[in-house]
């Protein structure tokens, strides 16, 4: 079989071991492999009150049968674990070149296991496997950790590291692990359990090659691919422009939130933000993860002033919503001096830039103080006080402490009615797409299985017509302010979409084509003859059960499938301006569609027919 | 009284609607990047058997000249956009906006992508005066 190298390691922080992990085929072909397979083992071990950021965690590092392969747009990987910010289902899937340097090693992935007493790191240089002392890395922020890492592994082939900053060893919740400098596995803390486990980083060097089943078809199928993305507008409004592209097309379209999600319109914030403003100021070039002709990722330069800051990565849209419009702020170098700071601590610029955001509005009704912020004046339009509030959240210092842990945490600690101010979904802060404008979008974050996700799916780009996917059962044009019949949508956005974080392929790509090009693929590179579109959307769905009944297991019902006031609050002005997404009707519906009964489980019969009958056994014993 | 959509009475009415309004006034002060022109590619099937091009010459709020014109013409213009006579129809009634449209791929762009997407305020201007040019369309009876 193709695409798979052959080998799962198990590493035992606690003993200091490492053991080979058997899987079998029949598995890696139910559950493919990323965060699908990750799922799985989860499952099988039956961890679900383990503590997050406690010795019983395991932590899974798990590429696909397609990463590291040609096929555009299949550099990724994906991390899994219980999260400590939501207490759920917590995964997080990152580019970069980290999976086909795993995969050149031999290995297709790993789970840590345990606890271990002092700072470690995992190496894998060729044929060597190894846990190595740390100590003298622990402190240092993930680029110095790289830089570091490259120096002492100097050679021919540049390792790939993957590491966490103080926020990882300082167990904040929302702590993200970068793969190298530029990519990151930044949702649902999983940097916060990597630094529970005094695990700093993960080393890959390897020269090997990824076994393809069908050498002829796998060309013909990259090449037409390539082709096909070169020739799409959205790649090639992500090349010239990044992610950033369309944000004054978004705030034309109510999907950027402004001022904590209190406005829903201001072109002035969007112009000052926008991708086309970063290419005529600070953007040096496009960068590429492995393998993808598309080249959104930023690098930037301030040559001078408070934000200086030498070449190096640049913000994405969603950081510059973040620390953008959220703070109300239009400082462009402001917001890449606050990416910098997020990327070198080692967070999820989503969630810091929320939870800051929320404390900004706390602020602002003087729910938190000067004393509280140690004398930082919060104020919608000031980037610094972001900044100050990153150095202390990472550090844990002062009002970090209480920042560290999430809005909903710290919404819950300071009381005052400051619950009201948050918006997040099952603990997991909302990304930065308006739901009030994209209503089968605010269904996703309701159901999503790890809080509010814009990425465990494919909504968005449906509901806004990015990827037209006639061809499985959807419309052209779906109206984002409209809540009628979107559950339809929803569920085949899911089951599309779930699928390709266990590949694990970028979301960019498979905007440029289409489902059977993707089946082609996996075809040609796993040997899979029979696999069709059809059994990709049963395996999404399969793995979405699969992630519901593991929230099931560790406490979700329906009552936790909603929206927060934030959000069911009508904005005053913008494209949506004076409506909500109906909640009950999208859930209700979505609930029928779905087969999950009044509890917000999956049905039994719902479980079995996806061949989930051992997991149905557990769920509604 | 209502006007053929595409014809030079229809562009005549266009130029007007758009020199008449206060949203492109101010909407598309911030054009200064030259003549869009817009294609209406070829539909034997409901008369249009040649691509119909308009040739809108926009500029800091007004639109200082608009005329039909050829293909070849309208190729020669900094900006020009393709699209299918139901893709214009769609943006007429606002039901397509533009520069989504333009990232979509159901209308394409020749010219500066950066430049389009973040003028959708102009654009959107432009469609509300097209809306108010009272039409009619060649695929209707
Ligand atoms: S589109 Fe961007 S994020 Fe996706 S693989 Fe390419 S460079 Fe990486």
């Amino acid at each position: 079989m193709g695409g798979y190298v052959g080998r799962y390691l198990e590493v035992d922080l606690t003993r200091g071991s490492i053991t080979d992990l058997p899987i079998t085929e029949e598995v890696r072909r139910k559950y493919l492999g990323g965060s699908g397979l990750a799922a799985y083992l989860f499952f099988l071990r039956g961890k679900y009150t383990a503590d997050p950021l406690g010795p019983d965690n395991d932590l899974f590092v798990l590429t696909g049968p397609i990463s590291g392969t040609l096929v555009p747009g299949s550099s990724r990987f994906a991390v899994a674990a219980r999260s400590p910010l939501t207490g759920i289902w917590g995964e997080g899937s990152c580019g970069g070149d980290f999976a086909p340097a795993l995969k050149r090693c031999g290995v297709d992935g790993l789970v840590f296991v345990g606890q271990s007493p002092t700072p470690v790191m995992f190496v894998l240089d060729g044929g060597e496997v190894a846990l190595r002392d740390a100590t003298d890395l622990w402190g240092l922020d993930t680029y110095e950790t790289t830089d570091r890492l490259r120096e002492t592994m100097a050679g021919k082939r540049r390792p790939s590291v993957l590491s966490i900053g103080q926020a990882g060893e300082n167990l904040v919740h929302f702590a993200a692990i970068a793969n190298n400098k530029h990519d990151f596995v930044g949702r649902t803390g999983m940097g916060a359990v990597m630094g529970s486990k005094r695990l700093k980083a993960i080393v890959c060097r390897g020269e090997g090659t990824i076994p393809i089943a069908d050498p002829v078809a796998y060309k013909v199928i990259c090449k037409e691919l390539v082709s096909k993305i070169s020739q799409a507008v959205p790649a090639q409004a992500l090349k010239e422009m990044g992610t950033d592209s369309a944000m004054d097309l978004g705030m034309m379209i109510g999907d950027i939130p402004i001022a904590n999600w209190s406005r829903g319109e201001d072109f002035e914030l969007s112009n000052a933000l926008s991708g086309p403003t970063m290419s005529e100021t600070y953007l040096k070039r496009g960068l590429a993860c492995y393998a993808c002709p598309i080249a959104c990722r930023r690098e930037v330069e301030v040559p001078d002033g408070p934000y200086k800051m030498a070449v190096g990565p640049g913000p994405e849209y969603e950081t510059c919503a973040s620390f953008g419009t959220m703070l109300a702020q239009k400082d462009l170098a402001g917001v890449i001096k606050s990416n910098e700071w997020c990327n070198r601590y080692g967070v999820d610029s989503i969630s810091a830039g929320c939870t800051i955001a929320w404390a900004y509005d706390c602020f602002s009704k003087g729910l938190l103080t000067l004393e509280d912020t140690g004398g930082v004046p919060l104020e919608f339009g000031y980037v610094d006080g972001a900044i100050a509030m990153l150095h202390k959240l990472a550090r844990r210092e002062g009002i970090g402490d209480l920042l560290a842990d999430g809005s909903r945490a710290a919404a819950r600690r300071l009381g005052r009615g400051s619950e009201e101010l948050t918006a997040e979904i099952k603990g997991l802060e909302i990304p930065m797409h308006d739901p009030r404008g994209s209503h089968g979008l605010a269904l996703s974050y309701m159901t999503s299985y790890r809080g509010a996700c814009h990425k465990a799916h494919l909504v968005e780009a449906i509901e806004h017509g990015l990827a037209g996917y006639t061809d499985v059962g959807l419309e052209e044009n779906y109206d984002g302010l409209s809540s009628e019949g979107k559950a339809p949508m929803v569920r085949i956005g899911e089951d599309l979409g779930v699928p390709l974080n266990a590949l694990a392929l970028c979301e960019f790509d498979m905007w440029c084509y289409q489902f059977d090009d993707l089946v082609r693929a996996i075809r040609a590179v796993t040997g899979w003859e029979d696999f069709s579109v059809e059994e990709y959307r049963r395996t999404g769905e399969r793995l979405w059960l699969l992630k519901r009944a593991l929230n099931n297991l560790m406490g979700v019902t329906r009552v936790d499938d909603c929206l927060p006031l934030k959000i069911r609050t009508p904005l005053p002005d913008g494209a949506a301006a004076g409506l909500v997404p109906d909640e009950a009707l999208l859930l209700g519906d979505y609930y029928q569609e779905r087969g999950l009964d009044e509890t917000g489980r999956p049905l039994a019969e719902i479980l079995q027919r996806a061949g989930l009958a051992e997991v149905d056994a557990v769920l509604h014993r | 009284m209502s006007i053929r959509f595409p014809s030079e009475e229809w562009v005549a009415a266009f130029f007007k609607a758009i020199n008449e309004s206060p949203e492109y006034l101010e909407g598309g002060k911030p054009w200064t990047y030259g003549v869009t022109a817009l294609v209406v590619n070829p539909q034997p099937e409901i008369g249009l058997t040649e691509a119909y091009g308009i040739w809108l010459d926009l500029h800091e709020g007004v639109c200082r000249e608009a005329h039909a014109c050829t293909v070849e013409e309208a190729q020669t213009a900094p900006f020009c956009i393709f699209g299918d006579y139901a893709r214009w129809k769609q943006v007429i009634h606002k039901e397509l906006e533009p520069v989504k449209g333009m990232m979509q791929g159901k209308l394409k762009l020749k010219g500066n992508l950066q430049i389009i997407v973040r003028n959708v305020k102009a654009a959107q201007a432009l469609v509300t005066c097209a809306t108010r040019v009272p039409t009619t369309f060649l695929d209707e009876p």
